[in-house]
């Protein structure tokens, strides 16, 4: 075995070109893989970071029948006295904030925005003062000011603020229908613009306080949700259990994040299975590369092969001397692969890839607004490493059988 | 002892079969030094690569010490040549990346043989064949003749009862081809090991103790010389 791996450490100094360029094509593919993964999970995590953040909350409070007819926002299906439920999760040390979501059409003066116009939106009426315990956007104002508690203003999103050239002292009006379908008018100026990092919100972002909400729907102190932040490592379906038993039934459910996102969890599942086949393509043009190269190592060296066999070496051995031969150039690459991939990760991870123009001007899913970091994954390079050793022994075997099946005196004549 | 019995070996090429062996049969006694001579394509390399157990019979038989080598599985021919048999080509075939030691000793790795033993026995037969201060040097740093002394001390480092050689002078020039066949004579002479070696060349028949003429296939003579 000793002179097997002398014979193996050997000829891989002695094919410097061929070793250096299958160690490459290995080291290439494993650190595409490292790097891929690590910008895609980073890019998964910081998403369900900020869905969470700034859309769904860790878990949700809300009338059994609401979630059905989500999509139409009914004021009607509504908690109606939410502030008791509140003060009982408070008492858990549970934080929560309530909120009324309702539609409209958004009036666009000429004085205001140079032209007449309207577009449909969806309003977030917010308690400015907890709100922001269980939310994140304490720390996205880029102009203007937070909302008092009680007044006729809003905040907008910035991708939203330009899409319709709004700017801080601007006033909108916004037309809907209260809660009984009475319409409404409500006139409320921009007092603030919100950078949120989630795309998602950003376009659409229109925050103002619950209490002139719930004055002008004539919600009676309802609200149409509240929602709840529960610790980063809380396990969230008990948590939700533990909820629900407070709240003792009385027409109200808890949704964890996980159930209101399902449809973008659906996709990054989606995702996941489409980027799984691009590494393993990776992994397959890489395997036949290394492949083709042994072929060509191991065909030029069919006479040598004959020697051996004639002198008494037996095919195992033979076999053996050549896989660990592929093993050494598998180690090389996985080695140089894994270097790079580590040098790369740390890069993605604290520089990132800015992809702002590309999420600006549509939606591919990702809840990351600009900048895309990685995160990394020791069990990813771990595998990456162990399977580039892997695949090199492994597609040798095939050229190294197909040699061993000549019969000794043409490997002998082979030129 | 070597018996060949009514060896027959046919190849295709292509349609055509070609009838290399046609029914030979030969014995050889154990320390002959024996040449196979012929012209080109008269089955002297098919008879040297059937003794050699790395080529199979058509029909008749090849018994070598008593054993029937010619009926054996691949594995046990495997086994057998390690252990019995030695090579020497024509074009040396040396493993490159490996020293003059290494390449003689390379043989003896393969019986699992203790460290110390191999070393002594290696040094020792570089020395026999002239080879001595050269161990480290490696095939692309040794001449044409010198690489043919390290592919003898290959083939006779296990002690095999049989060394085969392919046309072991044709790659030489013809001072040194006499220089190696004076050398596989007296490792022939000291060792009392079976050479049996295959050419073309008048001068190298000269060196046999035994010349066996093939033609077509066939044996057309036998001579035992002085």
């Amino acid at each position: 075995m000793k002179f097997l791996i002398s014979l193996a450490f050997k000829n891989l100094t002695r094919y410097k070109r061929r070793t250096i360029i299958t160690a490459l094509a290995i080291a290439i593919g494993i650190a595409m893989y490292i790097f891929i993964d690590a910008m895609l999970m980073g890019a998964e995590y910081e998403s369900v970071r900020n869905l969470k953040w700034y859309e769904t909350a860790s878990a949700r409070i809300l009338d059994d029948e609401y979630w059905e007819e989500r999509y139409q926002y009914p004021l009607d299906l509504n908690i109606s006295d939410p502030d008791p439920i509140l003060e009982r999760l408070e008492a858990e040390g549970i934080t929560a904030s309530k909120r009324i979501v309702f539609t409209g059409d958004m009036i666009l003066s000429r004085a205001e925005f140079g032209e007449d116009g309207n577009i449909p939106v969806r309003v977030t009426a917010i308690d400015p003062s907890r709100d922001f315990d269980v939310f994140h956007f304490g720390d996205t104002l880029i102009e203007g000011r937070f909302l008092e508690e009680d007044e006729e203003a809003i905040l907008i999103g910035s991708w939203f603020a330009e899409d319709i050239g709004a700017s801080v002292g601007n006033w909108v009006t916004i037309i809907t229908r209260g809660n009984g379908g009475f319409y409404e008018a409500i006139d409320l100026q921009i007092v603030g613009i919100l950078n949120c990092p989630n795309p998602n919100v950003n376009r659409t972002l229109i925050m103002m306080p619950i209490k002139t909400a719930d004055y002008y729907l004539a919600m009676d102190g309802a609200a149409t949700e509240i929602n709840i932040r529960l610790p980063d490592q809380a396990e969230v379906e008990q948590e939700i259990a533990t909820i629900q038993g407070l709240l003792n039934g009385n027409g109200i459910t808890v949704m964890s994040w996980e159930t209101m996102a399902k449809d973008y969890l659906a996709i990054a599942e989606a995702k996941r299975g489409g980027t799984g086949m691009i590494l393993f393509l990776i992994f397959i043009i890489a395997a036949v590369g290394i492949s083709n190269t042994m072929l060509m190592a191991i065909f030029e060296r069919i006479r040598e092969l004959g020697m051996m066999r004639s002198l008494g070496m037996s095919d195992m051995k033979i076999r053996i001397a050549f896989m660990l031969e592929a093993a050494g150039i598998g180690l090389i690459g996985s080695t140089i692969g894994v270097i790079i991939g580590v040098i790369a990760n740390y890069w993605i991870i604290n520089v990132g890839i800015d992809f702002g123009f590309l999420m600006r001007e549509m939606d591919i899913g990702y809840r990351i607004q600009s900048i895309f970091r990685g995160t990394w994954n020791p069990g990813t390079i771990a595998v990456a490493f162990f399977a580039g050793i892997l695949i090199s022994t492994v597609v040798a075997y095939l050229p190294t059988n197909r040699a061993l099946k000549m019969d000794i005196p043409s490997c002998l004549r082979h030129q | 002892m070597i018996s060949i019995d009514q060896a027959v070996r046919n190849y295709q090429a292509g349609e055509t079969v070609v009838r290399a062996l046609r029914g030979v049969s030969l014995d050889i006694e154990q320390g002959e030094f024996i040449s196979i001579a012929g012209p080109s394509g008269s089955g002297k390399t098919t008879l040297l690569n059937l003794i050699g157990c790395i080529d199979a019979l058509d029909g008749g038989e090849i018994t070598i010490n008593g054993e029937a080598v010619s009926s054996m599985n691949k594995k046990s021919k495997t086994d057998f040549r390690r252990i019995n048999l030695g090579f020497i080509f024509q074009t040396y075939n040396l493993i490159p990346v490996l020293t003059a030691y290494e390449n003689v000793s390379f043989v003896l790795s393969l019986l699992d043989l203790p460290e110390q033993e191999v070393r002594e026995r290696t040094m020792g037969l570089l020395k026999e064949v002239g080879l001595e201060g050269m161990e480290h040097r490696r095939p692309s740093r040794l001449s044409g003749g010198q690489q043919q002394r390290v592919a003898i001390a290959r083939a006779l480092i296990k002690n095999p009862q049989v060394v085969l050689a392919d046309e072991p002078t044709a790659n030489l020039d013809s001072e040194t081809g006499e220089e190696i066949l004076k050398l596989m004579k007296e490792m022939n002479r000291r060792h009392h090991t079976t050479f049996i070696f295959s050419t073309h060349d008048k001068m190298v028949m000269e060196y046999a103790e035994r010349l066996v003429m093939l033609h077509d296939g066939q044996i057309i003579s036998d001579e035992r010389r002085q």
